[in-house]
């Protein structure tokens, strides 16, 4: 790649986050959540990509994005009004321009007339705007602006001498009892000498006493510095006229000659108070307005606050510009390294085994420093992890055009809500989100979300809300979809699915169970098939999107209240926390994030119900215990029973249940190597790892482990367990294909 | 007649790539040493620790924007004598003036060429060995 590419592909990048940008930026405008810095913000980013379209020489971006600039700068300068209309022309506008941007980038030809609509709609604010002016055309400006009165400099007269020098002088202050009492004010001593030039002042602390013998009205702080000013010294002197007896005053002349390396430090006063103060050294200003005015209640006790608050910038309310701190490494040397800490992850376990192999003597030293190494591996492993982590906002992102262009389709009035989108998850999930994302919320406006007329009847708001979430918890990512719409009409769906014979005609289901039908292959209900949310190939495919990356997904629905989908994805895919098991001759690794408990409960705990494979009473609850040398189809264990050890598994929604296992091995942080590519996807496994002793082992998938109990109980595919909480349907006949760990070693 | 292998420039510009972009045409005419800010604050901090020979940068900017650079450089006890050149649009003419007044050297229209650039800068500073 040339150079000159490169840069285009930087522009490129640069063009995504202001596009993203003047989205967000005008969504907020048109909930009134804007203020004057998210309009200059969207302004300066559309600025930005002409400027940067006009010299990479994309002249129809430069073109379309002028129009777009200058309809803004209106509305920055004050003399067009955001209405509605108008904000909503600048977001059909930003799609129009998104356009343009993909075009450029992939060198696609711009089709002549394109985005031309938009472009007319824009010129007519400006004229309507201007009464009937015709409006900016953009004509090319001349190239010179005449007349202007530019200094010429040249570089050898640097040295001329200015009658104004700067002097730099030295002061120490330090009031006594009796200035607070004379009703002095040491902040404002401090304020009009900052008025004189540049001070830099420190605070002394050390006078400050504990708390509790601190005295209101006595002052405990004293400030030592340098004032850098033109001002003449009488003029110093004069702001310490009144409380000259009642301080330590010393006020020397440092140098009159200004230097570039004392400089330093005062223009970061002026203009950019460094990001953590140290917590003696305070930045002066935070120092001195710190210093708190005679009434309050501790006074002097406030400098250590002003340290942990930094100085507020003057753009406060934009996010910290992360640029300054950022790098933009290729996705493939992140990968790399990844793949080096999943290699460290494997090694280190199979020196682990060497070690415990040896003398014990031996192996007590070097265990405490493979202890270490292990300790570093999982910080290394976090922090290259983190690496490769992106905010989900690069899914939700698309959402809200998504959103605006279903809902202009329909006819319905919705707004999106977005919350947490900082969240951030490891990029392989992102990628497979965005899909599932897409279908729920099509899904939602299409169906869900009711036509204005409906909504006012049935007493909602004729505008109908999609709420998008995403936050941690623990070790997974949940995403909540959530719409205010009419919900699932369970009869109906019921209906379908006995037509379909999905269920039986005489099953009883509850609502919730119904509900869940709609995740069936090839489940549909939309009475017309439109062009929206296509033609059935519906919420199985989300679900098994969902599921590939071993995330679960759930809904709730509430009739005429709305539904709520909920989608719980790992936060990673490539190393993991694992329990590793033994189930007759084989050894297995259980994800440490869906183990609730391990214990060994004595054989009276276990109650064997007809049908089931028992029961375990565990505090009074029953959870249902499924054996996994039955369920893998493996030769029953030597192990007695009461000696073989319960894994408490959370399946999520609040429901558990128990895999029986006859060894815990231990502990292990383990890499997810895939077997799709070899054996396709197989039920209950979620891939397979290398074990310290270089052995493959399989991860167990815990939540189709349980769908596959329950279909080799021959139940209907629909089982409650004991706490009455509905487990997902859809596993269909258990035809699960279990490849022995032996036969799979070939495929590493 | 200043050389310009030895001119110590700053570029400003929150976008990196018209970063990159200058500071490979400030290259084809020869200059050597080029710094770069993303905004004015950033360009502040650079200003202060190193004498510099000329600071070009661009209008719009988070944080900090080109004017107010501007001022800050020419309150600056150190770096008030650094030639300034305004990077701006087509048509900007007013902010032009307003740069005049601030005390800018000259201005330059982006897109640019290096032919374009040599000639403002030579404006600014005298004929480039």
């Amino acid at each position: 790649m040339s150079s000159l590419d490169q840069l285009k592909q930087t522009f490129f990048d640069e063009c995504s986050e202001a596009l993203q940008q003047i989205e967000l930026g005008l969504t907020d405008i048109r909930d009134d959540a804007g203020s004057e810095d998210t309009i200059n913000a969207v302004f300066r980013s559309v600025h930005s990509i002409k400027g940067g379209a006009g010299i990479f020489g994309f002249e129809d971006l430069v073109k379309f994005a002028h129009v777009f600039e200058t309809v803004l700068d209106g509305m920055r300068s004050g003399t067009l009004a955001a209405t509605p209309d108008i904000v909503d022309t600048l977001l059909a506008a930003n799609d129009v321009l998104s356009d343009l941007v993909s075009m450029s980038r992939s060198g696609k030809a711009i089709p002549p007339d394109f985005g031309s609509e938009s472009h007319a709609a824009l010129e007519q604010i400006l004229q309507a705007n201007s009464n009937g002016e015709p409006a900016d055309d953009d004509s090319p400006a001349p190239a010179d602006f005449d007349g202007l009165d530019f200094v010429p400099v040249r570089v050898d007269n640097f040295e001329s001498e200015d009658e104004n020098t700067e002097r730099e002088y030295k002061i120490v202050f330090r009031p006594k009892p009796d200035l607070l009492k004379n009703a002095n004010e040491p902040l404002y001593i401090l304020r009009e000498l900052r008025k004189l030039g540049t001070l830099d002042l420190v605070v002394e602390t050390d006078r400050l006493p504990p708390l509790a013998e601190l005295e209101v009205d006595r002052p405990y702080l004293g400030w030592v510095g340098t004032l850098r000013t033109s001002s003449r010294r009488e003029q110093i002197d004069e702001i310490f006229e009144f409380v000259i007896g009642d301080c330590e005053l010393e006020i020397t002349t440092l140098s009159a000659e200004p230097d570039f390396s004392t400089a330093a430090p005062a223009s970061e006063i002026e203009v950019a108070p460094s990001p953590q103060p140290p917590a003696i050294a305070l930045p002066p200003l935070a120092a001195a307005e710190a210093a708190p005015p005679l009434a309050s209640a501790a006074p002097q006790a406030a400098p250590r606050l002003a340290a942990t608050a930094a100085e507020p910038r003057p753009t406060a309310s934009k996010p910290a510009a992360a640029s300054a701190t950022t790098t933009r490494v290729e996705l493939e040397k992140i990968d790399r390294v990844v793949n080096m800490v999943g290699e460290l992850v494997i090694a280190q376990a199979m020196l682990g085994q060497v070690v415990h192999s040896l003398p014990e003597d031996v192996s007590s030293r070097l265990l405490q420093v493979l202890e270490e190494v292990v300790h570093h591996t999982r910080e290394l492993k976090d922090s290259v992890m983190s690496m490769r982590a992106q905010q989900v906002n690069a899914v939700f992102q698309r959402m809200p055009r998504l959103v605006r262009e279903l809902a202009t389709k329909t006819g319905k009035k919705v707004r999106l809500e977005m919350a947490g989108e900082n969240t951030e998850v490891d990029r392989s999930i992102i990628e497979r989100l965005a899909d599932p994302l897409t279908h729920i919320i099509r899904n939602s406006i299409d169906h869900g979300i009711e036509a204005p007329a409906d909504r006012i009847a049935a007493g909602k708001p004729e505008e109908g809300t999609i709420r998008l979430s995403a936050e941690h918890r623990g070790s997974r990512i949940v995403i909540e979809i959530r719409d205010d719409g009419a919900g699932i009409n369970s009869e109906r769906v019921l209906q379908k699915a006995r037509e379909r014979g999905l269920v039986s005609a005489d099953a009883t289901l509850n609502e919730d169970e119904i509900n869940n039908l709609i995740f069936l292959p090839g489940f549909s209900t939309a009475e017309k098939i439109s062009d929206i949310s296509g033609r059935g190939v519906g919420m199985d495919v989300v679900r098994r999107n969902i599921q590939d990356v071993g995330g679960r997904i759930s809904l709730k629905s509430e009739r005429g209240r709305g539904m709520t989908i909920q989608l719980a994805l790992p936060l990673t895919l490539a190393v993991m926390d694992g329990m590793v098991i033994r189930v007759a001759s084989e050894t297995y690794v259980m994800p440490m994030s869906a183990i609730v408990e391990c214990l060994r409960p004595p054989a009276s705990e276990i109650h064997n119900l007809i049908g089931t494979p028992g029961m375990l009473r565990l505090r009074g609850n029953l959870v249902p215990l499924v054996q996994l040398c039955e369920l893998l189809d493996l030769s029953p264990p030597a192990v007695p029973s009461d000696e073989r050890v319960v894994i408490i598994t959370d399946a999520g929604e609040g429901s558990s249940f128990g895999i029986v296992v006859d060894e815990l091995c231990g502990h292990q942080q383990v890499v997810v190597k895939s077997i799709e590519e070899s054996y396709g996807s197989v039920p209950g496994i979620a891939g397979a790892t290398i074990l310290g002793n270089g052995r493959v082992a399989f991860i167990l998938d815990v939540e189709k482990l349980s769908d596959l109990a329950n279909s080799q109980n021959g139940s209907v595919g629909i089982s409650r367990f004991a706490n009455g909480d509905a487990r997902a349907v859809g596993f269909v006949n258990g035809t699960h294909r279990v490849v022995p760990p032996q036969q799979a070693e070939a495929a590493f | 007649m200043p050389s310009a292998a030895v001119l110590k420039v700053l570029v400003v510009d929150d976008q990196n790539s018209v970063r990159q972009m200058t500071r490979m045409t400030l290259e084809q005419i020869g200059i050597r040493h080029i710094h770069e800010a993303e905004n004015g604050r950033a360009a502040m901090d650079t200003a202060s620790l190193q004498p510099l020979d000329l600071i070009i940068s661009d209008f719009n900017m988070p944080e900090m924007d080109g004017l107010a650079l501007l001022r800050a450089v020419r309150g600056h006890p150190a770096a008030r004598k650094v030639p300034f050149i305004l990077l701006t649009g087509r048509g900007d003419r007013e902010l032009v003036v307003k740069a005049a007044q601030a005390g800018a050297n000259n201005y330059l229209i982006k897109p640019f060429t290096a032919d374009i650039l040599k000639q403002k800068i030579e404006q600014v500073m005298g004929k480039l060995s």
